[in-house]
């Protein structure tokens, strides 16, 4: 393995971040509160909340572009960009959850939850197609996106819960989960990470927030989650660190991992071959297909 | 069919970045924009150590990753292999970027000159709107390639069918041609020495060889 | 922001012109001008086949559009308003028209003339400073012509020549084989030993894509030098030796091959035949000579006794200690000794002992190379000599030696670089790989004939069987007790020469430092000259010690420069003229044949630099200019008389053609070159195709065939029965005891030092010991104090290019490693504390500088290295940049300066991390 110059990308900064943090956080809340309200339909409140959350990372994406009026353009290439399918379900969630908690529509929400879902795992699919940087591209990257997504929705679940003093154990169970599997797919993605050789400053910006990342950001909001259960006791004030924490700290991975531990592929030399190459025609000899 | 191909033999090139600024002529490139560059790199600890030059910039791959996650189809192929950018699709997302392994892509978010934000005046004539707010890279000289063509001349043989970076090379190191000729220039070159493609694990299948007689350093990173 | 309105039919051209930014040139390109804008450089094509790398040009020719356009170029000629003259003073610049800027100068000049030619010190009262190696004479139009019309001129006042050039092979290399700079016969040579010599850094287009070539036909390249360069890069082998201990290495090379092998493993004939080796050496160090004729004598096999060197039919001993009946000896000012029965070493038997005790086992301690090393290489070398093998080239029958030994700057300059030198040159010349097919060659000549572009012509037959050469005469006859420009070149440094270019070679070190009164203590301070005229170099930045340079500078009572931005140099002056640069001026110039490095061709011709587009803003063309003072300073028709001699490259007039210039008028750049092209074209053609002005600047070029066979001098020296001056430096030792008597019987001491290097062999010196001795005598530190050597290395992107203010170069180079910072070895940083960016300090015995470390395994642990030339504070967008350069670092003294007058482009330093405790 040899890598020369694997400079961080600058191209995607904090506003792209913006919209794997709050996009991701909104997607999952959305996805929450069709499971929380099923068989019924959420207050509209919360459906505005998640929504915004997903409006509010788009929005930062659109202030990224170079050329932001011409953002109807990123819906031409769904045959295989997560890009154009991350759009097309927001396009559709965002009119189906609407009309959905307008009109206290239970099948338009239920619909909205699972486009929730298939928005964050569009995130997640973006991140692991970009096959010029390694922290983003490998298959652990899938779950830990998804998982991270799912804790800060399910937390800002909570968070409303208790706000309008409502509280349902089934959340806090779910949260509990949720954040070991987080807490577990980070510590895979940074042993696949480590394996797979990725830069070394990609390596070190994800060791110097491992700590801040597992112990504030999952043992501790799990120890507090599991207090709460333990003691049968959903005592407001711990749910609520518990979540903040969570959120918090799925932001920060996040931002991190796409900006600072964003190291780029670099150059490298390669294992030297002999003889007239094996040529492999251009994919676009042979029609465009779907390619998940 | 054809498929066009470059090729940079590392056994001669001495980085002395004629190529780099060609290409920078050639396509009227703004500051700090290079198409085409070699990098110097170096591996080994002292007294043993490998120094080596290596053009590199977008490797027009048969299986782009770029391709596949360009949101706008802006990023396409054509049936000779190289890859493309419609200016005027592009949203300039920056997708592509992150999706290229061989760090070939720019973009330029607002006019900047190489004094300034006042153009020379040949930046003034060659100044090209289009190419604010979106990817760009390497083309293989595509404008070129397609006009010498027109003319009956041979890409990689006729200087005014080949690239600016191939035209320009001092050390006789970049080549150009069609690799599915099997008498063409770069397939004889290929036949006739050891080479690698960068990042072949990847899958990519590059249109860029290297001619290169060593193997390559183990455990070696350098920033 | 404003762009031009979009055409619907663009008016495209291209038009051909070249570049001569550095010696390695002209190299033809052509220019896409577009509606009158310069666009694009391309190589020209039409040389494909033609040109050895196929037309192509480097990359320094590209930062010219960029060059033509930048907004940082003077608008107008200006004049200084303060007449305080100090780094810290504001000229007060205001702009002026050409008229204003011309007649001050031409006043001055006038002046100056009134006053006498030279000043009561019997120097110049004009002088003339430029850089590049020289070649931006031939970016002067007619300018050179009215410099030669005025009369004496002073070029002592040099920019970095001497330091920053290959100055002890310039020196010997045109005495022994007509070599100003040499070069393998890289097409065919199979195996080089390179100290230091950075070729695909240095050698152009051309010699890149010649070792490129090499390379993939398997030639091997064995690169000694104390930092990986671009060249290491690429060699077969990188041996990191410690700084300044090449000609250790290279004695113990040359003791491998005469002490480790038979002289019958080495090229006997050629040793016998070419050389001096079987020339007798007398007592007192002189040859032993024939009591009648003179001539030396070598001792004769066949008839068992000594011979005068030319007596036919003889087997002369090559080694070898010999009784000799009846001889003479005649050492300097003809000082003679007749002996009978006198016992003498022949020339390559005193060279034997030279390199006796030079083991590799005693090198190895030295230069931290192993001895294997340095017998393996030698020994390979030695099998790839081929000897005994000849190659036919029309017709003609050469040896065939592929193998060479170069040498790279602050190798073959300075203190030891006569050791290297002659130790390489030995190294040919034990396998006959002079001057012949696969070896190593000569390139141009500039010390031995004014015929730059043809080196065999000057090969004459000379005294004791060697080629003639014209030293400084240092008779007590002849001897010039007073000197005629500020470096005493014509006094002190006799191997100089007195041709046209010999100035160049004296030792500017000494010039600038007599102006300062910090050498040659007997002698009176020199008066600055009254005019100084500078054009494309920088000396404030580009030469040694220059906080110094730029105080004294300030001392100078009228400077022009011919300016193209404010740089540090110019910041001194009193008027600037902005004269017509690369794309925007005519020339014409002669292409192809023999040239400097590696730009030998298999054709020669003529080729016209011409305006691409209008001179930007109010430039100007130099003919223009040379034409407007050659008339205000009266001088228009000893100008014109010299521009018909051969001031623009050609006699106007020569046999069957007459195109010489009317001399009582002005006559127009055009009217010129017309002449010239035309001039050009007929010698070239012997009158069949006569040229004018228009038609090259339609074709750009035209050439003929060159033969091959005049790449080496091999056939002349047999033809002509010659011998390489080699091993013994009988010449030299008696040039070097006559000028010790000169200058003693001036009562001159100062100049010991240097008189010592007057050695026929040459007495290896350790170079670092006495480094440290003169930092400690000269500085008042302690030596152990400075433990790392400090280097320059080459940037092809930036060598002479006068380019520092071009974005686009800036751009390029930064991808070649160490142009943003100062190189050092990864390890000894860590064991430093010093991380890869961090500032650090870095001192010399006589200032300090800053800049960024960039860690690097390519180098050894006590060398620092600093590419290029920079430092710039005035110089606009450089200035910017915030970079360092060797060069303020770098001493100037006396002590410092070789026999020749060279010094080296380096210092011992420490280093400090800016900010640490």
């Amino acid at each position: 393995m040899n890598r020369f110059f694997a400079i961080r990308q600058t191209c995607w900064d904090w506003r792209a971040a913006g919209n794997f943090m709050f996009g991701g956080t909104g997607s999952a809340l959305m996805l929450m509160i069709a499971i929380a309200s099923y068989p019924d339909t959420p207050s509209l409140p919360l459906g505005l909340v998640a929504l915004a959350f997903i409006g509010l990372g788009l929005f930062m994406v659109w202030l990224e572009i170079g050329k932001p009026w011409r953002f109807l353009h990123v819906y031409f290439h769904p045959q295989t960009s997560w890009m154009t399918r991350e759009a097309s379900v927001a396009a559709l969630l965002f009119p189906i959850a609407f009309v959905g908690v307008i009109f206290k529509i239970p099948l338009l929400i239920t619909l909205a939850g699972l486009l929730g879902l298939l928005f964050l795992y569009c995130q997640a699919r973006i991140l692991l197609a970009s096959k010029g940087i390694p922290s983003w591209r490998e298959s652990t990257t899938l779950p830990l996106i998804i998982s991270t997504g799912l804790v800060e929705g399910t937390s800002l679940l909570l968070l409303s819960y208790i706000f309008s003093d409502s509280i349902q154990g089934w959340a806090i169970y779910l949260l509990l989960v949720l954040l070991a599997v987080r807490g577990q797919s980070w510590i895979k993605y940074r042993q696949q990470l480590t394996t797979a050789k990725a830069p070394k400053q990609t390596l070190s910006v994800l060791n110097s927030i491992n700590t801040l990342v597992l112990w504030p950001g999952n043992i501790l909001p799990f120890i507090l989650v599991g207090t709460c259960l333990l003691l049968s006791n959903f005592t407001n004030i711990f749910i609520t660190i518990a979540s903040v924490l969570a959120i918090l700290s799925g932001w920060h991975m996040k931002f991190t991992i796409i900006t600072r531990a964003a190291q780029q592929q670099g150059y490298s030399v390669g294992k030297l071959k002999r003889g007239r190459p094996v040529i492999k025609p251009p994919v676009k000899r042979k029609p465009e297909r779907f390619v998940l | 069919m054809t498929r066009y191909v470059m090729i940079a033999d590392l056994n001669r090139c001495v980085g002395c970045q004629t190529c780099t600024a060609a290409c920078k002529h050639t396509n009227a490139t703004a500051p700090g924009v290079m198409w085409r560059k070699v990098i110097d790199v170096e591996w080994g600890e002292y007294p043993d150590v490998e120094r080596l030059f290596m053009p590199v910039g977008c490797q027009h791959c048969s299986d782009p990753p770029c391709m596949h996650v360009c949101p706008s189809t802006a990023t396409g192929q054509r049936e000779d292999g190289i890859v493309t950018i419609d200016y005027d699709l592009c949203i300039g997302c920056s997708y592509c970027v992150v999706a290229c392994p061989y760090q070939a892509r720019y973009k330029v978010d607002k006019p900047h000159f190489a004094y300034g934000d006042t153009p020379t005046e040949t930046e003034a004539k060659r100044y090209d709107e289009k190419r604010i707010g979106v990817a760009q890279k390497c083309t293989f000289c595509s404008d070129r390639v397609d006009a010498g063509v027109e003319k009956g001349l041979t890409p990689g043989v006729d200087p005014d069918a080949s690239p600016g970076c191939v035209n320009a090379c001092i050390a006789d190191a970049l080549h150009f041609g069609d690799i599915e000729d099997e008498n063409s220039n770069v397939s004889e070159l290929l036949a006739e020495n050891s080479w690698f493609q960068m990042h072949e694990e990847l899958g990519t299948e590059t249109g860029f060889y290297y001619l290169w007689d060593q193997e390559p350093p183990e455990e070696t990173e350098s920033e | 922001m404003q762009t031009k309105p979009k055409e619907t039919c663009p008016d495209i051209k291209k038009v051909s012109t070249y570049c001569y930014q550095c010696v390695n040139g002209p190299d033809l390109l052509t220019v896409e001008v577009i509606d009158g804008v310069a666009t694009k450089v391309e190589p020209n094509f039409d040389l494909k086949g033609e040109h050895p790398a196929d037309g192509k040009i480097c990359v320094k020719p590209f930062g010219l559009v960029q060059k033509l356009y930048n907004p940082h170029r003077l608008k107008k000629p200006m004049k200084r308003t303060n007449p305080k003259k100090g780094r810290n003073e504001d000229p007060g610049w205001v702009e002026i028209e050409w008229n204003e800027a011309l007649d001050i100068v031409a006043e001055k000049m006038n002046a100056a003339r009134a006053k006498g030619i030279q000043d009561e010190n019997g120097n110049p009262r004009l002088a003339f400073t430029t850089g590049g190696a020289a070649t931006p004479f031939k970016y002067m139009g007619s300018f050179p012509a009215l410099l030669f019309a005025w009369g004496p001129f002073d070029q002592s006042l040099g920019a970095g020549g001497t330091v920053k050039c290959y100055h002890a092979e310039h020196m010997f290399g045109e005495l022994w084989h007509r070599a100003f700079t040499i070069l393998p016969d890289t097409p065919r040579c199979e195996y080089i030993i390179s100290f230091g010599n950075n070729i695909d850094a240095s050698g152009g287009v051309t010699g890149v894509r010649r070792h490129a070539d090499a390379r993939k036909r398997g030639m091997k390249r064995i690169q000694f030098e104390p930092h990986l360069s671009i060249t290491g890069a690429n060699a077969t082998e990188w041996v990191p030796i410690k700084t300044k201990t090449d000609s250790a290495v290279l004695f113990s090379m040359v003791h491998v091959l005469l002490h480790e092998h038979s002289i019958d493993e080495l090229d006997y004939e050629f040793l016998r035949d070419r050389t001096a080796s079987a020339y007798l050496v007398g007592p007192n160090g002189f040859y032993l000579r024939d009591p009648e004729s003179k001539k030396p004598l070598l001792w004769d096999n066949k008839s068992n006794k000594a011979v005068p060197y030319d007596t036919p039919d003889t087997d002369p001993a090559i080694v070898g200690n010999f009784t000799v009946t009846n001889a003479v000896e005649i050492g300097a000012d003809d000082e003679n000794w007749v002996y009978e029965n006198i016992q003498a070493d022949t020339g390559l038997e005193k060279a034997k002992q030279l390199v006796a005790e030079r083991t590799p086992e005693w090198a190895s301690e030295i230069s931290d190379v192993p001895a294997e090393t340095i017998r393996r290489v030698t020994n390979e070398y030695l099998s790839h000599a081929h000897i005994g093998e000849t190659e036919t080239i029309d017709g003609r029958e050469i040896p065939f030696r592929p193998v060479a030994t170069v040498l790279g700057k602050s190798v073959n300059n300075g203190w030891g670089g006569y050791e290297c030198v002659w130790a390489h040159t030995m190294m040919q010349v034990l396998v006959g790989a002079l001057e012949v097919s696969g070896g190593m060659l000569g390139s141009t000549t500039h010390l031995a004939g004014d015929t730059d572009w043809d080196r065999t012509l000057t090969v004459d037959i000379g005294e004791d069987g060697f080629m003639s050469h014209t030293f400084t005469p240092t008779s007590k006859e002849e001897w010039n007790d007073a000197p005629i420009n500020r470096h005493a070149q014509d006094c002190l440094t006799p191997m100089a020469g007195k041709n046209m270019g010999a100035q160049l070679f004296g030792s500017t070190t000494l010039a600038w430092l007599r102006l300062q009164e910090r050498a040659a203590e007997s002698w009176k301070k020199p008066n600055p000259p009254d005019v100084w005229f500078v054009y494309k170099c920088n000396p404030a930045i580009s030469f040694s010690e220059t906080d110094k340079m730029n105080d004294i500078m300030a001392t100078f009572p009228f400077i022009a420069a011919f300016a193209y931005t404010f740089d540090e140099t110019n910041h001194y002056a009193d008027v600037l003229m902005p004269e017509a640069t690369d794309l925007e001026s005519d020339q014409v110039l002669r292409i192809g044949g023999g040239h400097y490095f590696e730009n030998h061709w298999e054709s020669e011709g003529w080729a016209l630099r011409q305006a691409v587009v209008p001179p930007q803003n109010d430039a100007k063309d130099f003919s223009w200019i040379a034409n407007e003072l050659a008339r205000r300073t009266g001088l228009l028709e000893a100008y014109n008389s010299v521009i018909n001699g051969a001031g623009c490259g050609i006699p106007l007039q020569g046999e069957g053609y007459d195109y010489s210039l009317d001399i009582t008028k002005e006559n127009s750049q055009e009217e010129i070159w017309d002449a010239v092209c035309k001039a050009a074209t007929h010698d070239l053609t012997e009158g069949k195709e006569v040229h004018g002005l228009d038609w090259f600047r339609e074709h750009g070029y035209k050439t003929r065939p060159y033969s091959r066979l005049n790449w080496y001098l091999h056939p002349l020296i047999e033809d002509k029965k010659l011998r390489y001056e080699l091993p013994y430096q009988e010449r030299y030792f008696r040039m070097g005891k006559e000028l010790a008597n000169r200058l003693h019987e001036t009562g001159v001491h100062w100049w010991d030092r240097q008189l010592a290097e007057y050695q026929p062999l040459p007495i290896w010196h350790d170079l670092n010991k006495l480094w440290d001795e003169l930092i400690e005598k000269n500085h008042n530190v302690k030596a152990a104090d400075y433990p790392y050597w400090l280097l320059t290395g080459r940037s092809m992107q930036y060598a002479w290019g006068a380019n520092v203010g071009i974005q686009m170069m800036k751009e390029v180079a930064d991808n070649v490693f160490g142009h943003d910072g100062i190189i050092m070895n990864a390890g000894k940083a860590e064991e430093l504390g010093i991380n890869d960016g961090d500032e650090i300090e870095v001192t010399s015995p006589i200032a300090s500088t800053r800049g960024i470390a960039r860690l690097r395994q390519g180098v050894r642990p006590d060398t620092i290295v600093m590419i290029a030339q920079f430092g710039q504070w005035k110089t606009p967008f450089a200035k910017d940049l915030k970079r360092t350069g060797v060069n303020k670092l770098v001493p100037m003294n006396q002590d410092y300066i070789d026999g020749g007058g060279s010094s080296i482009d380096g210092t011992k330093v420490y280093i400090t991390r800016v900010g640490a405790a």
